[in-house]
Protein backbone atom coordinates (compact mmCIF):
# COMPACT_ATOMS: atom_id res chain seq x y z
CA UNK A 1 0.00 0.00 0.00
CA UNK A 2 2.63 2.72 0.61
CA UNK A 3 4.86 1.24 -1.73
CA UNK A 4 1.80 2.20 -4.11
CA UNK A 5 1.46 5.71 -2.51
CA UNK A 6 5.17 6.52 -3.37
CA UNK A 7 5.21 5.25 -7.03
CA UNK A 8 1.60 7.00 -7.58
CA UNK A 9 3.54 10.48 -6.37
CA UNK A 10 6.38 10.02 -8.52
CA UNK A 11 5.29 8.48 -11.43
CA UNK A 12 1.69 9.64 -11.88
CA UNK A 13 -1.64 7.43 -11.65
CA UNK A 14 -0.74 5.00 -13.55
CA UNK A 15 2.37 3.37 -11.92
CA UNK A 16 0.36 0.81 -10.23
CA UNK A 17 -0.86 -0.59 -13.36
CA UNK A 18 1.81 -0.22 -14.83
CA UNK A 19 3.70 -2.47 -11.90
CA UNK A 20 0.93 -4.63 -12.72
CA UNK A 21 1.80 -5.28 -16.02
CA UNK A 22 5.53 -5.04 -15.71
CA UNK A 23 5.03 -8.47 -13.27
CA UNK A 24 3.08 -10.22 -15.33
CA UNK A 25 5.13 -9.31 -18.46
CA UNK A 26 8.16 -10.44 -16.41
CA UNK A 27 6.00 -13.77 -16.20
CA UNK A 28 5.48 -14.16 -19.78
CA UNK A 29 8.28 -15.66 -21.08
CA UNK A 30 8.14 -19.00 -18.36
CA UNK A 31 4.22 -19.57 -18.73
CA UNK A 32 4.44 -19.39 -22.91
CA UNK A 33 7.69 -21.46 -22.52
CA UNK A 34 6.29 -23.97 -20.34
CA UNK A 35 3.24 -23.73 -22.35
CA UNK A 36 5.25 -25.17 -25.51
CA UNK A 37 7.72 -27.82 -23.93
CA UNK A 38 5.34 -29.02 -21.07
CA UNK A 39 1.56 -28.10 -21.71
CA UNK A 40 1.68 -28.87 -25.19
CA UNK A 41 3.62 -32.59 -24.60
CA UNK A 42 1.02 -33.33 -21.22
CA UNK A 43 -1.89 -32.38 -23.73
CA UNK A 44 -0.61 -34.63 -26.64
CA UNK A 45 0.20 -37.77 -24.14
CA UNK A 46 -3.29 -37.73 -23.15
CA UNK A 47 -4.56 -37.64 -27.16
CA UNK A 48 -2.58 -40.11 -27.87
CA UNK A 49 -3.42 -42.21 -24.82
CA UNK A 50 -6.89 -42.26 -26.27
CA UNK A 51 -6.08 -43.39 -29.45
CA UNK A 52 -4.66 -46.13 -31.76
CA UNK A 53 -1.53 -44.64 -33.37
CA UNK A 54 -0.13 -46.61 -36.40
CA UNK A 55 3.36 -46.04 -38.46
CA UNK A 56 2.53 -47.13 -42.29
CA UNK A 57 5.77 -45.90 -44.40
CA UNK A 58 6.70 -42.70 -41.67
CA UNK A 59 2.75 -41.73 -41.78
CA UNK A 60 1.15 -41.58 -38.29
CA UNK A 61 -2.67 -42.64 -38.61
CA UNK A 62 -4.58 -42.26 -35.51
CA UNK A 63 -8.02 -43.10 -34.42
CA UNK A 64 -10.36 -42.51 -31.22
CA UNK A 65 -10.06 -46.16 -29.19
CA UNK A 66 -11.17 -44.78 -25.76
CA UNK A 67 -10.12 -46.85 -23.46
CA UNK A 68 -8.60 -49.47 -25.01
CA UNK A 69 -4.89 -48.74 -24.07
CA UNK A 70 -5.71 -48.28 -20.46
CA UNK A 71 -7.30 -51.91 -20.18
CA UNK A 72 -4.53 -53.15 -21.89
CA UNK A 73 -1.94 -52.39 -18.91
CA UNK A 74 -3.45 -55.08 -16.27
CA UNK A 75 -3.03 -57.42 -18.90
CA UNK A 76 0.16 -56.60 -20.21
CA UNK A 77 2.78 -59.03 -17.87
CA UNK A 78 5.89 -56.51 -18.65
CA UNK A 79 4.30 -53.64 -18.02
CA UNK A 80 3.19 -55.46 -14.36
CA UNK A 81 6.61 -56.74 -14.11
CA UNK A 82 7.75 -52.92 -14.24
CA UNK A 83 5.51 -51.56 -11.89
CA UNK A 84 6.66 -54.13 -9.46
CA UNK A 85 10.30 -53.65 -10.08
CA UNK A 86 10.23 -49.86 -9.89
CA UNK A 87 8.38 -49.90 -6.60
CA UNK A 88 10.62 -52.49 -5.11
CA UNK A 89 13.93 -50.65 -6.46
CA UNK A 90 11.95 -47.49 -4.78
CA UNK A 91 11.04 -48.46 -1.28
CA UNK A 92 15.05 -50.08 -1.24
CA UNK A 93 16.76 -47.18 -2.95
CA UNK A 94 14.63 -44.46 -0.56
CA UNK A 95 14.86 -46.28 2.62
CA UNK A 96 18.83 -46.97 2.12
CA UNK A 97 19.63 -43.41 0.87
CA UNK A 98 17.59 -42.03 3.75
CA UNK A 99 19.08 -43.57 6.38
CA UNK A 100 22.72 -43.78 5.23
CA UNK A 101 22.53 -40.15 4.22
CA UNK A 102 21.28 -39.45 8.06
CA UNK A 103 23.81 -41.66 9.16
CA UNK A 104 26.50 -39.99 7.06
CA UNK A 105 25.36 -36.25 7.68
CA UNK A 106 25.32 -37.01 11.46
CA UNK A 107 29.00 -38.54 11.36
CA UNK A 108 30.93 -35.54 9.55
CA UNK A 109 29.02 -33.20 11.89
CA UNK A 110 30.83 -34.54 15.34
CA UNK A 111 34.11 -35.16 12.78
CA UNK A 112 37.04 -33.48 13.78
CA UNK A 113 39.36 -34.31 11.45
CA UNK A 114 37.69 -35.27 8.24
CA UNK A 115 34.62 -32.65 8.60
CA UNK A 116 35.60 -30.49 5.75
CA UNK A 117 36.89 -32.93 2.97
CA UNK A 118 33.90 -35.10 3.90
CA UNK A 119 31.77 -32.45 3.56
CA UNK A 120 32.73 -31.79 -0.17
CA UNK A 121 33.68 -35.45 -1.25
CA UNK A 122 30.35 -36.59 0.05
CA UNK A 123 28.70 -34.50 -2.75
CA UNK A 124 30.88 -35.46 -5.15
CA UNK A 125 28.91 -38.50 -6.65
CA UNK A 126 25.22 -36.50 -6.87
CA UNK A 127 27.19 -33.77 -9.30
CA UNK A 128 28.79 -37.11 -12.03
CA UNK A 129 26.58 -37.13 -15.23
CA UNK A 130 23.90 -40.71 -14.63
CA UNK A 131 25.54 -41.63 -18.03
CA UNK A 132 29.16 -41.19 -16.34
CA UNK A 133 28.27 -42.79 -13.38
CA UNK A 134 27.00 -46.17 -15.00
CA UNK A 135 29.92 -46.43 -17.26
CA UNK A 136 32.30 -46.30 -13.58
CA UNK A 137 30.24 -48.98 -12.24
CA UNK A 138 30.68 -50.81 -15.23
CA UNK A 139 34.27 -50.88 -14.96
CA UNK A 140 33.68 -52.28 -11.66
CA UNK A 141 31.43 -55.06 -12.24
CA UNK A 142 32.38 -56.28 -15.35
CA UNK A 143 33.07 -59.81 -15.37
CA UNK A 144 36.39 -59.93 -17.14
CA UNK A 145 38.32 -56.47 -15.80
CA UNK A 146 35.94 -55.07 -13.22
CA UNK A 147 37.47 -53.94 -10.37
CA UNK A 148 35.01 -56.16 -7.74
CA UNK A 149 36.46 -59.25 -10.00
CA UNK A 150 40.01 -58.32 -10.17
CA UNK A 151 39.37 -57.90 -6.30
CA UNK A 152 37.98 -60.94 -6.28
CA UNK A 153 40.95 -63.18 -7.94
CA UNK A 154 43.49 -61.62 -6.11
CA UNK A 155 42.03 -63.22 -3.23
CA UNK A 156 41.80 -66.36 -4.62
CA UNK A 157 38.01 -66.25 -4.87
CA UNK A 158 35.73 -67.76 -8.16
CA UNK A 159 34.99 -64.24 -10.17
CA UNK A 160 31.28 -63.65 -10.56
CA UNK A 161 28.98 -62.45 -13.36
CA UNK A 162 27.21 -59.60 -11.68
CA UNK A 163 24.78 -58.59 -14.26
CA UNK A 164 23.63 -61.20 -15.90
CA UNK A 165 21.72 -62.78 -12.93
CA UNK A 166 18.50 -61.31 -11.81
CA UNK A 167 19.26 -60.82 -8.48
CA UNK A 168 22.49 -59.50 -9.34
CA UNK A 169 21.76 -57.03 -11.53
CA UNK A 170 18.74 -55.82 -8.81
CA UNK A 171 21.07 -55.27 -6.67
CA UNK A 172 23.46 -53.82 -8.40
CA UNK A 173 21.69 -51.39 -9.75
CA UNK A 174 20.58 -50.53 -6.42
CA UNK A 175 24.02 -49.71 -4.57
CA UNK A 176 24.98 -47.61 -7.66
CA UNK A 177 21.49 -45.85 -7.09
CA UNK A 178 22.39 -45.37 -2.89
CA UNK A 179 26.32 -44.65 -4.18
CA UNK A 180 24.76 -41.65 -6.93
CA UNK A 181 21.63 -40.17 -4.42
CA UNK A 182 23.12 -40.25 -1.31
CA UNK A 183 24.75 -37.29 -1.53
CA UNK A 184 21.33 -35.35 -2.18
CA UNK A 185 19.94 -36.85 1.30
CA UNK A 186 23.23 -36.00 3.05
CA UNK A 187 23.21 -32.52 1.90
CA UNK A 188 19.76 -31.83 3.44
CA UNK A 189 20.26 -33.38 6.52
CA UNK A 190 23.87 -32.19 6.97
CA UNK A 191 22.30 -28.31 6.19
CA UNK A 192 19.34 -29.43 8.85
CA UNK A 193 21.87 -30.67 11.10
CA UNK A 194 23.56 -27.27 11.15
CA UNK A 195 20.37 -25.20 11.89
CA UNK A 196 19.78 -26.78 14.85
CA UNK A 197 20.23 -24.49 18.42
CA UNK A 198 23.12 -26.15 19.83
CA UNK A 199 21.80 -24.83 22.80
CA UNK A 200 19.14 -26.93 23.13
CA UNK A 201 21.79 -29.97 23.02
CA UNK A 202 23.64 -28.02 25.64
CA UNK A 203 20.95 -28.36 28.00
CA UNK A 204 20.35 -31.63 27.01
CA UNK A 205 23.39 -32.55 27.94
CA UNK A 206 23.34 -30.86 31.15
CA UNK A 207 20.53 -33.26 32.23
CA UNK A 208 22.44 -35.97 31.78
CA UNK A 209 21.25 -37.11 28.42
CA UNK A 210 23.47 -39.78 26.32
CA UNK A 211 24.19 -38.83 22.99
CA UNK A 212 22.27 -41.63 21.69
CA UNK A 213 19.28 -39.93 23.75
CA UNK A 214 19.85 -36.30 22.39
CA UNK A 215 19.67 -38.20 18.72
CA UNK A 216 16.64 -39.86 18.88
CA UNK A 217 14.62 -37.63 21.87
CA UNK A 218 15.78 -34.25 20.02
CA UNK A 219 18.16 -34.09 16.81
CA UNK A 220 15.62 -36.74 14.97
CA UNK A 221 12.30 -35.01 15.67
CA UNK A 222 13.74 -31.70 14.81
CA UNK A 223 14.86 -32.99 11.53
CA UNK A 224 11.62 -34.94 11.17
CA UNK A 225 9.78 -32.18 8.46
CA UNK A 226 13.17 -32.19 6.14
CA UNK A 227 13.54 -35.64 6.31
CA UNK A 228 9.71 -35.98 4.81
CA UNK A 229 10.62 -33.80 2.31
CA UNK A 230 13.69 -35.18 1.01
CA UNK A 231 11.84 -39.08 1.18
CA UNK A 232 9.67 -37.27 -1.24
CA UNK A 233 11.65 -35.82 -3.31
CA UNK A 234 13.90 -39.28 -3.60
CA UNK A 235 10.35 -41.49 -3.80
CA UNK A 236 10.07 -38.84 -7.36
CA UNK A 237 13.88 -39.30 -8.65
CA UNK A 238 13.99 -43.72 -8.28
CA UNK A 239 10.22 -43.66 -9.75
CA UNK A 240 11.97 -40.84 -12.78
CA UNK A 241 15.19 -43.11 -12.96
CA UNK A 242 16.25 -43.93 -16.31
CA UNK A 243 19.98 -42.55 -17.65
CA UNK A 244 21.80 -44.97 -15.13
CA UNK A 245 19.59 -48.47 -15.75
CA UNK A 246 19.32 -47.60 -19.52
CA UNK A 247 23.27 -48.39 -19.59
CA UNK A 248 24.15 -50.80 -17.09
CA UNK A 249 21.22 -53.39 -17.51
CA UNK A 250 19.17 -52.00 -20.41
CA UNK A 251 16.49 -53.53 -18.00
CA UNK A 252 17.45 -57.58 -17.89
CA UNK A 253 18.22 -59.58 -17.61
CA UNK A 254 15.05 -61.05 -18.30
CA UNK A 255 13.16 -57.69 -16.71
CA UNK A 256 14.76 -58.08 -13.88
CA UNK A 257 16.06 -54.27 -13.55
CA UNK A 258 13.13 -52.91 -16.40
CA UNK A 259 11.87 -49.39 -14.36
CA UNK A 260 8.81 -48.47 -15.79
CA UNK A 261 10.49 -45.24 -17.39
CA UNK A 262 12.54 -48.15 -19.58
CA UNK A 263 9.61 -50.16 -19.94
CA UNK A 264 7.90 -46.76 -21.63
CA UNK A 265 10.51 -45.97 -23.44
CA UNK A 266 10.68 -49.74 -24.91
CA UNK A 267 7.31 -48.80 -25.84
CA UNK A 268 7.91 -45.74 -27.41
CA UNK A 269 10.59 -45.78 -29.38
CA UNK A 270 11.16 -49.61 -30.05
CA UNK A 271 7.66 -50.96 -30.08
CA UNK A 272 6.04 -47.72 -31.64
CA UNK A 273 2.56 -47.92 -29.81
CA UNK A 274 2.39 -44.85 -28.85
CA UNK A 275 -1.21 -45.04 -27.19
CA UNK A 276 -0.56 -47.84 -25.15
CA UNK A 277 3.13 -45.65 -23.66
CA UNK A 278 0.96 -42.85 -23.81
CA UNK A 279 -1.88 -44.79 -21.75
CA UNK A 280 1.13 -45.80 -18.97
CA UNK A 281 2.83 -42.69 -18.85
CA UNK A 282 -0.55 -40.80 -18.11
CA UNK A 283 -0.60 -43.68 -14.93
CA UNK A 284 2.60 -42.80 -13.70
CA UNK A 285 2.24 -39.25 -14.04
CA UNK A 286 -1.11 -39.70 -12.14
CA UNK A 287 0.37 -41.64 -9.35
CA UNK A 288 3.17 -39.41 -8.96
CA UNK A 289 0.96 -36.50 -8.97
CA UNK A 290 -1.04 -38.51 -6.49
CA UNK A 291 1.85 -38.86 -3.74
CA UNK A 292 3.32 -35.50 -4.22
CA UNK A 293 -0.42 -34.09 -3.60
CA UNK A 294 -1.17 -36.41 -0.40
CA UNK A 295 2.77 -35.67 0.89
CA UNK A 296 1.46 -31.14 -0.13
CA UNK A 297 -1.54 -31.91 2.42
CA UNK A 298 -0.37 -33.58 4.78
CA UNK A 299 2.56 -30.99 5.29
CA UNK A 300 0.17 -28.05 5.23
CA UNK A 301 -2.07 -30.09 7.83
CA UNK A 302 0.86 -30.12 10.19
CA UNK A 303 1.63 -26.64 9.97
CA UNK A 304 -1.54 -25.44 10.31
CA UNK A 305 -1.51 -27.25 13.74
CA UNK B 1 29.99 -24.57 31.59
CA UNK B 2 32.01 -23.34 28.58
CA UNK B 3 35.09 -25.62 29.64
CA UNK B 4 32.75 -28.75 29.52
CA UNK B 5 31.90 -27.68 26.41
CA UNK B 6 34.90 -27.33 25.05
CA UNK B 7 36.34 -30.23 26.46
CA UNK B 8 33.37 -32.43 24.61
CA UNK B 9 34.34 -30.84 21.47
CA UNK B 10 38.18 -31.08 21.35
CA UNK B 11 37.45 -35.37 21.86
CA UNK B 12 38.69 -37.04 18.77
CA UNK B 13 36.19 -40.13 18.33
CA UNK B 14 38.79 -42.62 16.37
CA UNK B 15 35.91 -44.92 15.51
CA UNK B 16 34.11 -42.59 14.46
CA UNK B 17 37.07 -40.61 11.78
CA UNK B 18 38.01 -44.00 10.94
CA UNK B 19 34.78 -45.05 10.13
CA UNK B 20 34.18 -41.36 7.76
CA UNK B 21 37.35 -42.12 6.34
CA UNK B 22 36.55 -45.43 4.87
CA UNK B 23 33.32 -43.95 3.77
CA UNK B 24 35.73 -41.49 2.24
CA UNK B 25 37.33 -44.38 0.46
CA UNK B 26 34.45 -46.22 -0.50
CA UNK B 27 32.60 -42.91 -2.55
CA UNK B 28 35.91 -42.29 -4.32
CA UNK B 29 36.52 -45.56 -5.30
CA UNK B 30 34.51 -45.64 -8.47
CA UNK B 31 36.39 -42.28 -9.58
CA UNK B 32 39.65 -42.72 -8.58
CA UNK B 33 39.53 -46.15 -11.14
CA UNK B 34 37.93 -44.57 -14.05
CA UNK B 35 40.76 -41.97 -13.48
CA UNK B 36 43.30 -45.02 -13.75
CA UNK B 37 41.92 -46.87 -16.19
CA UNK B 38 41.44 -43.54 -18.66
CA UNK B 39 45.20 -43.82 -18.65
CA UNK B 40 45.42 -47.31 -19.36
CA UNK B 41 46.15 -48.91 -22.88
CA UNK B 42 43.78 -51.84 -23.00
CA UNK B 43 45.65 -54.43 -23.05
CA UNK B 44 47.27 -53.64 -19.61
CA UNK B 45 43.16 -52.95 -18.38
CA UNK B 46 42.12 -56.49 -19.58
CA UNK B 47 45.17 -58.15 -18.97
CA UNK B 48 45.74 -59.60 -15.11
CA UNK B 49 49.01 -58.08 -14.06
CA UNK B 50 48.65 -54.45 -13.51
CA UNK B 51 51.06 -52.05 -14.27
CA UNK B 52 50.23 -48.67 -14.49
CA UNK B 53 51.88 -46.10 -16.50
CA UNK B 54 50.59 -42.97 -17.80
CA UNK B 55 49.61 -43.50 -21.21
CA UNK B 56 47.85 -40.64 -23.23
CA UNK B 57 47.09 -42.86 -26.07
CA UNK B 58 43.26 -43.18 -25.41
CA UNK B 59 42.47 -39.50 -25.16
CA UNK B 60 44.54 -38.77 -28.87
CA UNK B 61 42.30 -41.82 -30.38
CA UNK B 62 39.35 -39.97 -28.97
CA UNK B 63 40.59 -36.37 -30.04
CA UNK B 64 40.95 -37.84 -33.35
CA UNK B 65 39.23 -35.84 -36.36
CA UNK B 66 37.66 -38.94 -37.32
CA UNK B 67 35.68 -39.45 -33.90
CA UNK B 68 32.85 -37.01 -33.14
CA UNK B 69 34.55 -36.78 -29.64
CA UNK B 70 35.95 -33.43 -29.55
CA UNK B 71 32.56 -32.29 -31.74
CA UNK B 72 30.49 -33.83 -28.69
CA UNK B 73 32.40 -31.70 -26.36
CA UNK B 74 31.64 -28.44 -28.46
CA UNK B 75 27.94 -29.58 -28.08
CA UNK B 76 27.56 -30.11 -24.71
CA UNK B 77 29.41 -26.62 -24.18
CA UNK B 78 27.28 -25.12 -26.05
CA UNK B 79 23.94 -26.53 -24.74
CA UNK B 80 25.19 -26.10 -21.07
CA UNK B 81 26.33 -22.03 -22.16
CA UNK B 82 22.77 -21.77 -23.76
CA UNK B 83 20.65 -23.40 -20.94
CA UNK B 84 22.53 -21.11 -18.11
CA UNK B 85 21.80 -18.34 -20.13
CA UNK B 86 18.78 -18.87 -20.96
CA UNK B 87 17.27 -19.97 -17.69
CA UNK B 88 18.98 -17.05 -16.19
CA UNK B 89 17.25 -14.37 -18.40
CA UNK B 90 13.94 -15.97 -18.19
CA UNK B 91 14.26 -16.58 -14.33
CA UNK B 92 15.81 -13.69 -12.87
CA UNK B 93 12.55 -11.42 -14.70
CA UNK B 94 10.06 -13.88 -13.37
CA UNK B 95 11.69 -14.76 -9.83
CA UNK B 96 12.22 -11.22 -9.53
CA UNK B 97 8.29 -10.45 -10.40
CA UNK B 98 7.32 -13.14 -7.84
CA UNK B 99 8.61 -11.64 -5.43
CA UNK B 100 8.95 -8.26 -5.22
CA UNK B 101 5.65 -6.74 -7.82
CA UNK B 102 2.92 -8.61 -6.06
CA UNK B 103 1.41 -10.00 -9.37
CA UNK B 104 -2.14 -10.95 -10.18
CA UNK B 105 -2.89 -14.53 -8.62
CA UNK B 106 -3.90 -15.56 -11.96
CA UNK B 107 -1.06 -14.74 -13.16
CA UNK B 108 0.92 -16.56 -10.13
CA UNK B 109 -1.19 -19.40 -10.21
CA UNK B 110 -0.72 -21.17 -13.12
CA UNK B 111 2.82 -20.56 -13.07
CA UNK B 112 3.13 -22.09 -9.21
CA UNK B 113 0.83 -25.19 -11.11
CA UNK B 114 3.73 -25.52 -13.72
CA UNK B 115 6.89 -25.06 -11.34
CA UNK B 116 5.26 -27.60 -8.74
CA UNK B 117 4.00 -30.31 -11.68
CA UNK B 118 7.20 -30.59 -14.26
CA UNK B 119 9.58 -31.73 -11.64
CA UNK B 120 7.55 -34.49 -11.07
CA UNK B 121 6.86 -36.11 -14.54
CA UNK B 122 9.32 -38.58 -15.49
CA UNK B 123 10.86 -36.58 -19.32
CA UNK B 124 9.95 -40.03 -20.71
CA UNK B 125 6.50 -39.25 -21.13
CA UNK B 126 6.98 -35.83 -22.35
CA UNK B 127 9.15 -37.02 -25.22
CA UNK B 128 6.14 -37.42 -27.93
CA UNK B 129 5.24 -34.03 -27.28
CA UNK B 130 8.50 -32.71 -27.34
CA UNK B 131 9.33 -34.51 -30.33
CA UNK B 132 6.42 -32.99 -32.30
CA UNK B 133 7.04 -29.61 -31.36
CA UNK B 134 10.78 -29.52 -32.25
CA UNK B 135 9.96 -31.03 -35.45
CA UNK B 136 7.12 -28.35 -36.12
CA UNK B 137 9.88 -25.75 -35.11
CA UNK B 138 12.35 -26.91 -37.13
CA UNK B 139 15.07 -28.12 -34.56
CA UNK B 140 14.88 -31.30 -33.98
CA UNK B 141 18.54 -32.48 -33.91
CA UNK B 142 19.73 -29.15 -33.30
CA UNK B 143 21.74 -27.96 -30.40
CA UNK B 144 19.04 -24.63 -29.95
CA UNK B 145 16.49 -27.37 -30.11
CA UNK B 146 18.54 -29.01 -26.87
CA UNK B 147 19.49 -25.43 -25.61
CA UNK B 148 15.37 -24.97 -25.03
CA UNK B 149 14.27 -28.12 -23.85
CA UNK B 150 17.04 -28.14 -21.30
CA UNK B 151 15.82 -24.52 -19.91
CA UNK B 152 12.51 -26.05 -19.51
CA UNK B 153 13.44 -28.85 -17.31
CA UNK B 154 15.48 -26.25 -15.30
CA UNK B 155 13.25 -23.56 -15.08
CA UNK B 156 11.31 -24.39 -12.08
CA UNK B 157 13.24 -24.77 -9.70
CA UNK B 158 15.64 -21.97 -10.76
CA UNK B 159 12.22 -19.49 -10.50
CA UNK B 160 11.93 -21.26 -7.06
CA UNK B 161 15.67 -20.25 -5.94
CA UNK B 162 15.65 -16.91 -7.96
CA UNK B 163 12.57 -15.81 -6.07
CA UNK B 164 13.68 -16.94 -2.53
CA UNK B 165 17.14 -14.91 -3.22
CA UNK B 166 15.23 -12.12 -3.93
CA UNK B 167 12.95 -12.78 -1.14
CA UNK B 168 15.64 -12.39 1.37
CA UNK B 169 16.01 -8.45 0.03
CA UNK B 170 14.31 -5.77 2.24
CA UNK B 171 11.81 -4.00 0.25
CA UNK B 172 12.92 -0.84 1.27
CA UNK B 173 15.89 -0.73 -1.45
CA UNK B 174 13.53 -0.94 -3.99
CA UNK B 175 11.26 1.93 -2.60
CA UNK B 176 13.93 3.72 -2.00
CA UNK B 177 15.22 3.54 -5.61
CA UNK B 178 11.62 4.47 -6.68
CA UNK B 179 11.46 7.69 -4.55
CA UNK B 180 14.23 8.32 -6.22
CA UNK B 181 12.67 8.41 -9.46
CA UNK B 182 13.68 5.30 -11.34
CA UNK B 183 11.96 3.72 -13.31
CA UNK B 184 10.89 -0.17 -12.47
CA UNK B 185 13.51 -1.09 -15.00
CA UNK B 186 16.33 1.06 -13.52
CA UNK B 187 15.51 -0.83 -10.28
CA UNK B 188 15.64 -4.54 -11.49
CA UNK B 189 19.19 -3.79 -13.35
CA UNK B 190 21.07 -1.45 -11.42
CA UNK B 191 19.85 -2.61 -7.56
CA UNK B 192 17.85 -5.37 -7.13
CA UNK B 193 19.97 -8.05 -10.21
CA UNK B 194 23.52 -6.96 -8.61
CA UNK B 195 22.23 -7.90 -5.14
CA UNK B 196 20.81 -11.10 -6.30
CA UNK B 197 24.02 -12.07 -7.93
CA UNK B 198 25.48 -14.45 -5.58
CA UNK B 199 21.95 -16.35 -5.72
CA UNK B 200 21.94 -16.53 -9.41
CA UNK B 201 25.63 -17.39 -9.11
CA UNK B 202 24.76 -20.76 -7.10
CA UNK B 203 21.35 -21.23 -9.93
CA UNK B 204 23.89 -20.98 -12.82
CA UNK B 205 26.45 -23.62 -11.25
CA UNK B 206 23.17 -25.72 -10.59
CA UNK B 207 21.71 -25.50 -13.89
CA UNK B 208 25.03 -26.02 -15.37
CA UNK B 209 25.85 -29.25 -13.88
CA UNK B 210 22.55 -30.41 -14.96
CA UNK B 211 22.70 -29.30 -18.55
CA UNK B 212 26.23 -30.80 -19.09
CA UNK B 213 24.88 -33.71 -17.70
CA UNK B 214 21.19 -34.29 -19.52
CA UNK B 215 21.16 -37.46 -21.28
CA UNK B 216 17.47 -38.58 -22.42
CA UNK B 217 16.88 -35.60 -24.75
CA UNK B 218 19.71 -35.81 -26.33
CA UNK B 219 18.90 -39.70 -27.24
CA UNK B 220 16.16 -39.00 -28.52
CA UNK B 221 16.18 -35.31 -30.11
CA UNK B 222 19.50 -36.17 -31.83
CA UNK B 223 20.21 -38.62 -34.32
CA UNK B 224 23.59 -39.15 -32.40
CA UNK B 225 27.00 -38.72 -33.76
CA UNK B 226 28.26 -35.25 -34.06
CA UNK B 227 25.09 -33.81 -33.42
CA UNK B 228 24.68 -35.34 -30.45
CA UNK B 229 25.86 -33.91 -26.39
CA UNK B 230 29.01 -35.55 -24.98
CA UNK B 231 26.57 -37.76 -22.38
CA UNK B 232 24.81 -39.47 -25.67
CA UNK B 233 28.10 -39.94 -27.43
CA UNK B 234 29.91 -42.06 -24.06
CA UNK B 235 26.86 -44.09 -24.32
CA UNK B 236 27.27 -44.95 -27.83
CA UNK B 237 30.81 -45.85 -26.93
CA UNK B 238 29.27 -48.12 -24.30
CA UNK B 239 27.33 -49.91 -26.57
CA UNK B 240 29.79 -50.59 -29.84
CA UNK B 241 30.13 -53.98 -30.53
CA UNK B 242 34.20 -53.49 -30.22
CA UNK B 243 34.31 -53.21 -25.99
CA UNK B 244 37.32 -50.09 -25.50
CA UNK B 245 37.70 -49.87 -21.94
CA UNK B 246 40.48 -47.10 -22.24
CA UNK B 247 38.21 -45.04 -24.53
CA UNK B 248 35.18 -45.62 -22.42
CA UNK B 249 37.34 -44.24 -19.32
CA UNK B 250 38.48 -41.60 -20.62
CA UNK B 251 35.48 -40.35 -22.19
CA UNK B 252 33.75 -40.70 -18.55
CA UNK B 253 36.81 -38.66 -17.07
CA UNK B 254 36.73 -35.73 -19.62
CA UNK B 255 33.40 -35.65 -18.87
CA UNK B 256 33.00 -35.89 -15.12
CA UNK B 257 36.51 -34.36 -13.63
CA UNK B 258 35.28 -30.86 -14.39
CA UNK B 259 32.11 -31.00 -13.35
CA UNK B 260 33.93 -32.43 -9.43
CA UNK B 261 36.70 -29.87 -9.72
CA UNK B 262 33.51 -27.24 -10.17
CA UNK B 263 32.18 -28.73 -7.60
CA UNK B 264 34.74 -28.78 -4.95
CA UNK B 265 35.66 -24.76 -5.54
CA UNK B 266 32.30 -24.05 -5.35
CA UNK B 267 30.93 -26.38 -2.91
CA UNK B 268 29.92 -23.64 -0.32
CA UNK B 269 27.52 -21.66 -2.97
CA UNK B 270 25.68 -25.46 -3.93
CA UNK B 271 25.07 -26.21 -1.19
CA UNK B 272 23.29 -23.20 -0.01
CA UNK B 273 21.87 -22.44 -3.20
CA UNK B 274 20.41 -26.20 -3.36
CA UNK B 275 18.99 -25.92 0.40
CA UNK B 276 18.02 -22.76 0.54
CA UNK B 277 16.21 -23.28 -2.59
CA UNK B 278 14.44 -27.02 -2.02
CA UNK B 279 14.04 -25.94 1.80
CA UNK B 280 11.61 -23.24 0.88
CA UNK B 281 9.66 -24.60 -2.02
Amino acid sequence: MKNAAVSGRTRGSFSLSGRRATSVVALLPFVIFLAIFAVYPLYELVRLSFQETEVLDGEFFSAFNGLDNFKKIPDDPLAINSIKVTLLFTTLCVILTLVAGTVGAMMVNSSRIFKSAARNIFVWPAVVAPVVVSVMWLLILDPTMGLVNKILETLGQEPQIWLNSKTGAFISVVVVDVWHWTPVVFLFIYAGLNGINQEILEAGRVDGATEGQLIRRIILPILLPTIAVIAVLRTIMSIKAFDEMYLLTKGGPDGATSLISLQIREIFVDVLDFGYASALSLCIVAILGLIVGIAYSLRRKNRSR
Amino acid sequence: MTMEKSAQKSKINITLELAIFITIVITLIPIIWIAILAFLPNKSIIGSNFDFSFWLGNFRTLADPGQNFVRQIFNSLIITFGTVILTLAIGSGSGYSLSKLKPPKWATTPVFILASFLPIVPPITLVPGIYVTLTNLNLLGSVTGLVLVNTVFNLPFAILMIKSYFDQIPDELREAALVDGASERRVFFSVLLPLAKPGLGAVAIYVAIMAWNEFLMGLIMTTGGGAAPLTVGIASLVQDYEITFGQMSASGFVAAIPIIILTAVASRQIVSGLTAGAVKS
